[in-house]
């Protein structure tokens, strides 16, 4: 798979990194969006096909930090803070400054806090760089995030689920269903009526494969997000679900 | 505190700001909106890292912060007093406010509106006073990305205020501190 190092549409002068692998029908606005990047290979960042990353949006990722964006997801300007494991299934979009964080970045006790701060001097690049509690963040299919959401650790967010905008999320949010407010509460489930607009009974991917204009194309879908491995459609378990894997095929940290 | 020791990155430092040796303030429009006639106007401690932070200030606004900081992209809006302790973390898009900026009362209101227009800056209208109380973050606290901390409120030392928090009120020290308006969950 060829990696353009240089944007051909960039407007800022600097390098797509190493470890960061944009599909061929990815698009990738700005290198920029990799200014704190500090991820390494085999990949810290990876953008499937069909998918979009516009404007200010940033991955801030650690050296133990896998961000997948899965296919013909959108977002403009989500911060991604990962040190361990975001990932975004296919379709979802994510609002204007959305915040995505499988870490805080600091300690829970003061007295740890007041160390790792009095590293930051001394650190390179000159940020908090310490080892600290994290857990993975899972976003599924056909989610939509609103504007400036704040999505914590350890959060996964089920297909089909809707974020209201400034929405702080805690707490697992079940496919269908619609969370607003900070702390963010489930106001709205689909029905099974609505819910069939959407999805079949075998989920979500397989009326999607079926209707999309890409139909036939590989699709190279994220594994069902939020349900059971037993209710998982038969087109994601046979398909090539790539993301998942490759996260998997990471070699363990030294 | 050595005003020259400061790593300044866009810029020169304005005149009634002192830095302290090992602090680094980044950012071009770090001092886009420093309007502030005391001098000084800021104090920064030494070794903090001050990373594409804004300093708002009115022509009143004083603003103190100790030593070890770490700020990224965070907001100062300051009308008269800004107090920041020792060992203090703030994320994110947070803002830190110590008043309205504009009056509460509806005529009043009305009047400033007039007077910070083209017009009313050209007749040199007054402006009406804006409320303001100080606030007051504690040694040791953690404020995360996308808070709003207002006018009148004490962190107390300590505290991890966890991110998207809207603060209205004072907490006591090592609280933790989740949602809008903010709710004391816990301690540290």
């Amino acid at each position: 798979m060829p990696l353009p190092r240089r944007l051909d549409w960039d407007w800022w002068d600097g390098l797509i990194p190493e470890s960061a692998v944009l599909d061929d029908e990815a698009h990738v606005e700005s290198s920029y969006q990799f200014l704190l990047d500090r991820s390494e290979p085999p990949y810290g960042v990876r953008v499937h096909r069909g998918a979009s990353v516009h404007g200010l949006t940033s991955f801030d990722v650690g050296p133990k930090g896998v961000v997948t964006f899965g296919a013909f997801s959108v977002t403009n300007g989500t911060q991604f803070v990962c040190d361990e494991e975001i990932t975004v299934g296919c379709c979802s979009m994510l609002g204007w400054n959305a915040v995505i964080m499988d870490s805080r970045r600091v300690p829970f006790d003061p007295v740890l806090r007041r160390a790792l701060l009095e590293r930051v001097p001394l650190s390179v690049p000159r940020r908090l760089l310490g080892e600290v509690e994290t857990a993975p963040v899972r976003v599924g299919n056909n989610v939509w995030i609103g504007f400036d959401a704040i999505v914590m650790p350890g959060v996964t967010i089920g297909d089909g689920a809707v974020v209201g905008a400034r929405s702080v999320v805690w707490n697992d949010v079940d496919s269908y269903s619609v969370v607003v407010g900070n702390p963010a509460r489930v106001i709205r489930r689909l029905d099974a009526e609505e819910r069939a607009l959407v999805a079949t009974p075998e989920g979500t991917l397989a009326y999607r494969e079926a209707l999309h204009p890409f139909a036939g194309a590989p699709f190279a879908p994220v594994r069902q997000v939020g349900q059971p491995v037993a209710t998982a459609t038969r087109n994601s378990a046979t398909a090539v679900d790539e993301c998942a894997r490759s996260t998997r095929a990471r070699p363990a940290a030294p | 505190m050595t005003e020259t020791a400061a790593t300044w990155t866009d810029g020169r430092l304005p005149a009634n700001v002192q830095v302290g040796a090992g602090t680094v303030i980044s950012g071009p429009d770090a001092f886009k909106r420093f309007r502030t006639h005391r001098d000084p106007g800021l104090v920064i401690g030494e070794n903090c890292t001050m990373d594409l932070t804004h300093f708002s200030f009115q022509p009143d606004g004083e603003v103190s912060i100790g030593d070890w900081c770490v700020f990224a992209s965070v907001v100062l809006m300051c009308e008269r007093q800004i107090t920041i302790g020792n060992h203090v973390a703030i994320g994110w898009n947070t803002y830190v406010m110590d008043a309205d900026f504009h009056p509460l009362a509806p005529v009043q209101r009305l009047a400033d509106v007039f007077a910070i227009s083209p017009m009313g800056v050209a007749a040199g209208l007054q402006r009406p006073p804006v409320p303001a109380a100080p606030v007051v973050i504690e040694d040791d606290v953690w404020i995360g990305p996308g808070c709003m901390v207002f006018k009148g409120v004490r962190v107390g030392a300590g505290s991890f205020v966890e991110p998207g928090s809207v603060l209205t009120n004072s907490v006591p020290p090592r609280s933790r501190v989740v949602g809008n308006p903010a709710q004391i969950v816990g301690t540290v």
